[in-house]
């Protein structure tokens, strides 16, 4: 593997794919199991755990959080609703507003 | 390595579904912005036109008038 006439241009993309290769690496094995959409047969249990939100909206247990878990839901729910923006960012093609 | 979080299926769905309605808004609002823009850039263009015009009326004007020995 050792050439040692590698014009700069090429030693440049050949660290950067040896530096990136691993990370992605672990990208992929994170990835495939945390961010993979929901299959046909998960979205049930998913429609039951939205009954079990609605129904300690309803009966008031969601007072019996503690302040920590009361935190930590509402990160996960910032999180996904960071997703909407990515998805308009997409949908609008342009990072920062609207190109007319 | 910590192994992977297993994520819930309601978070799954809701992160899905709310990518795929950001992008649906962001769709229908680029193409409900695009011709009101290109509208209102067609209006400044011609709410533009009068005073070009009479800016290069001034300016034939004054050059006419000027009167040097120069010229």
């Amino acid at each position: 593997m050792t050439s040692f006439n590698l014009i700069p241009k090429d030693a440049i993309l050949l660290t950067a794919v040896t530096y990136s290769k691993p990370r992605l690496a672990t990208f992929w094995y994170y990835a495939k199991v945390e961010l993979v959409p929901p299959t046909p047969a998960e979205i049930p249990t998913a429609i039951q755990s939205l009954k079990k939100i609605i129904n300690s909206a309803k009966t008031g247990s969601f007072k019996q959080l503690t302040v920590k878990e009361a935190l930590l839901n509402g990160l996960v729910a910032t999180e996904v609703w960071m997703w909407f923006y990515v998805g308009e960012i997409i949908g609008k093609r342009g990072i920062i507003g609207y190109d007319v | 390595m910590v192994p992977p979080v297993q994520v819930s299926p309601l978070i799954k769905l809701g992160r899905y579904s709310a990518l795929f309605l950001g992008i649906a808004y962001g769709a229908k609002r680029y193409s409900f912005l695009k011709p009101r823009e290109e509208e209102e850039r067609r209006l400044a263009a011609e709410a533009k036109k009068k005073p070009d015009e009479q800016k290069r009326i001034e300016r034939e004007l004054a050059e006419a008038q000027e009167d040097t020995i120069l010229k």
